[in-house]
């Protein structure tokens, strides 16, 4: 497969026919004589890091449970996909389950896994139904290798959280679990439990037929290889793409047929960055995102057009994050509603707007860090960068003059309560 | 056993009894007091911690008193061994065995508590919930002995013990605190009203789904 | 063994802390509550030589209703 075109993850007839592909039809997509022996070190070569958020390089997480001395291991694809405005890992799992399924067989054998299993939320049917398919076909064709199972637990959004997912599978609850030291070995049991995103999975598919070299052929030094993006908000149909790290987004939102010359850009996933429209043309890789405290994340694009308020947008995906929290932890339980609160004054420009905005600064220093995972961190990051790239709007909500937009701004694709009583911190 | 036969330690033994009964109440009260955590104004909730400690301890010597009484007079014939195994005692072997029933879990809550910071939270706080039936076969072992509970004065101790106990119960089910009662006058801040609403701790215990095959 | 580039710092595992406040009533040197009763260490790690914040951890840790707390031990590289 040649190098330099796109998309790799994605290749082949699955987008257009809108239906998975057979291991036939996947055999013959990904044809390659090669089957790389130590998939560790072409993993190292490849430079490719996480693709659920966090960005750790892969060969340093799987040598982590390489190195430990276990019979028993477990390699967990994470397809939780908890984010709403993310679609990737469910687009990918409907197109090449094959691939991702090869990338976790491969690993699994490299790090002395016999288990892997599919974490995927017991809402998405199709999802499920897709990658059950998928291991049928190749329980038929063969009985080596690694076993492979399906696990559905709820789609909360915290359920996609590495240890919150590990903490599921061990003990029947999607509580996020502290961690005293990171990089941390989760376990089940006592056996150690390599967690990783499916689209990570089907890098390493691909890193496994055709090389690490290969991989870093597309991208930039740092940020190796292509990614998948979301791209939502200002567009007619929310699409999910391939693009090689280090595009420029004006690029990908046009490509995706969306606003390019948006308000504002949200990246990475609800607790990520508000991105400024004037620097839409900024290459979409982690180092050059950096610079203004933005990041890759789970590749959410949720594009803001200039008639939309961005107070309004951070509120509505506060109060949801706040109703997502696991509510384990006092500073996230009662500060993400507090905060949830206070933007809703500043949004509806009410009385109370000045002391609200003053508050929030105080209350986003007060919470972060202090939750045993990062959803709490996250909020306040994404009410910062409002801050920051929403200023001029700010400042005329707290003098009373909402913008037309505020009551009525829809943009972020926000799960909608069944009912009142979902609502938990009301 | 020693032969003492001299009617002070049957004194001794039932006075104990009493004296015991009075501590446990209090301890109990206080240890309800600190699970719905009052204090942190004119009295510290640390105090109030060590006070539950330190009449946990006395009430813990009388009643070691109390058992110690009983097992050597001989007039009473009650061994050792009936005091921490119910039903082992030939005399009286009802009442005897709900007060072995109750000396067993006190000294499962007392022993738990004297190593609590080497156990897991969970496991201490789950045998510190058998304080209540301890208190109850505590109370039961008082009226089935009845060597006073003929008595008025005893029934009035008991009694007034049993109220403020089932009192104190009531007030500990009806003020428990949501998550939201963490602020003492040490917080600095007044909190606003939405976050103080009460938000019980969500447990998402959801069952797997057996259905999934492994392959 | 004790090391000289050691530092201590009061931590707590915040899925177990539920606001009691005791910690801060007993190590007011090292803890506050934030506006919900949870605790804020709002001073970073201190050496093994300031006994008296090393008493004042000792106290908290022993105090929390919760076990919650715990005195960690960082080592700091030297240059």
């Amino acid at each position: 497969m040649n190098s330099r075109i796109l998309p790799r993850v994605l290749a082949g007839p699955g987008l257009l026919d809108r239906r998975p592909l057979t291991y036939a039809q996947h055999e013959t997509n990904f044809a390659s004589s090669f089957r790389t022996t130590n998939l560790l070190q072409e993993l190292e070569k490849s430079g490719l890091t996480g693709r659920g958020g966090a960005a750790f390089p892969t060969y340093r997480k799987a040598q982590l449970i390489a190195d430990q001395h276990s019979r028993v291991k477990y390699v967990v694809v994470n397809a939780m996909e908890g984010e709403p405005a993310a679609h990737k890992d469910h687009t990918l799992l409907a197109t090449n389950p094959h691939l991702v399924l090869d990338g976790a067989a491969a690993l699994a054998t490299a790090v002395g896994a016999r288990l892997v299993s599919v974490c995927i939320p017991r809402e998405a049917a199709a999802t499920i139904n897709h990658v059950e398919r998928a291991i049928h076909e190749r329980q038929r064709r063969s009985n080596t290798g690694p076993k492979f199972e399906v696990q559905t637990p709820p789609g909360r959004y915290v359920a996609g959280e590495e240890s919150a997912l590990v903490h599921w599978l061990d003990d029947n609850e999607t509580l996020p679990q502290f961690r005293v030291v990171r990089p941390h070995v989760l376990r089940i049991g006592r056996h150690p439990v390599l967690v990783d995103n499916a689209e990570t999975h089907a890098h390493i598919g691909l890193i496994q037929r055709y090389g690490g070299d290969w991989f870093r052929d597309l991208g930039t030094a740092d940020a190796t290889g292509s990614t998948l993006v979301s791209v939502s908000g200002a567009i007619r149909n929310p699409a999910v793409l391939e693009v090689a790290l280090g595009t420029p987004l004006h690029h990908i939102l046009e490509t995706a047929g969306a606003d390019t010359s948006p308000q504002a850009i949200l990246l990475g996933g609800y607790g990520g960055t508000w991105l400024h429209g004037d620097h839409v043309n900024t290459p979409y890789d982690n180092a050059s995102l950096a610079k203004f405290g933005a990041s890759v994340g789970a590749g959410v694009i949720m594009v803001l057009p200039k008639q939309g308020c961005g107070i309004t947008e951070t509120l509505r995906i506060t109060k949801w994050m706040a109703n997502e929290s696991a509510r384990q932890c006092g500073p996230c339980a009662f500060g993400l509603p507090a905060m949830a609160e206070d933007l809703a004054h500043i949004s509806a420009a009410s009385r109370d707007a000045v002391a609200a905005i003053q508050r929030l600064y105080g209350r986003g220093q007060a919470i972060e860090g202090r939750g045993a995972c990062r959803h709490p961190d996250g909020v306040v990051r994404l009410v910062r960068s409002a801050f920051e790239v929403f200023q001029p709007d700010i400042n005329r909500h707290a003098k009373g003059q909402a913008c037309a937009a505020a009551a009525t701004s829809r943009y972020a694709p926000v799960p909608q309560l069944a009912s009142e009583s979902d609502l938990v911190w009301e | 056993m020693i032969d003492l036969t001299s009617p002070y330690l049957w004194y001794i033994s039932r006075a104990t009894g009493s004296v015991s009964l009075v501590l446990l109440t209090l301890v109990v009260v206080l240890g309800i007091l600190i699970a719905n955590r009052v204090g942190g104004k004119a009295v510290g909730r640390f105090e109030i911690s060590e006070l539950h400690r330190m009449v946990s301890m006395s009430a813990v010597i009388f009643i070691a008193l109390h058992v110690v009484a009983t097992v050597i007079d001989s007039y009473v014939p009650t061994g050792l061994i009936s005091s921490v195994v119910p039903m082992s005692s030939s005399f009286r072997r009802i009442p005897v065995a709900v007060g072995a029933v109750a000396l067993d879990l006190l000294i499962a809550v007392w022993v738990t508590s004297l190593v609590q910071e080497k156990m897991r939270n969970v496991t201490w706080r789950l045998i510190h919930w058998l304080s209540y039936p301890m208190y109850a076969a505590a109370v039961l072992h008082g009226f089935l002995t009845g060597s006073d509970s003929h008595q008025r004065w005893w029934l009035l101790l008991t009694g007034i013990s049993c109220l403020v106990f089932l009192g104190a119960l009531t007030w500990r089910w009806w003020q428990r605190p949501s998550r939201a009662d963490g602020r003492t006058a040490l917080s600095p801040l007044p909190g606003s009203g939405l976050s103080t609403q009460s938000t019980r701790r969500a447990r998402q215990v959801d069952r797997p789904v057996p259905g999934r095959k492994r392959y | 063994m004790k090391k000289r580039n050691e530092l201590l710092q009061l931590r707590v595992n915040p899925i177990l802390c539920d606001g009691f406040g005791h910690c801060a009533e007993l190590a007011p040197d090292l803890v506050i509550l934030d506006e919900w009763g949870y605790p804020i260490f709002p001073d970073g790690p201190f050496s093994p030589g300031e006994k008296e914040r090393i008493r004042s951890a000792h106290l908290a840790i022993r105090g929390c209703p919760r076990q919650a707390l715990v005195l960690e031990r960082l080592s700091v590289d030297t240059k």
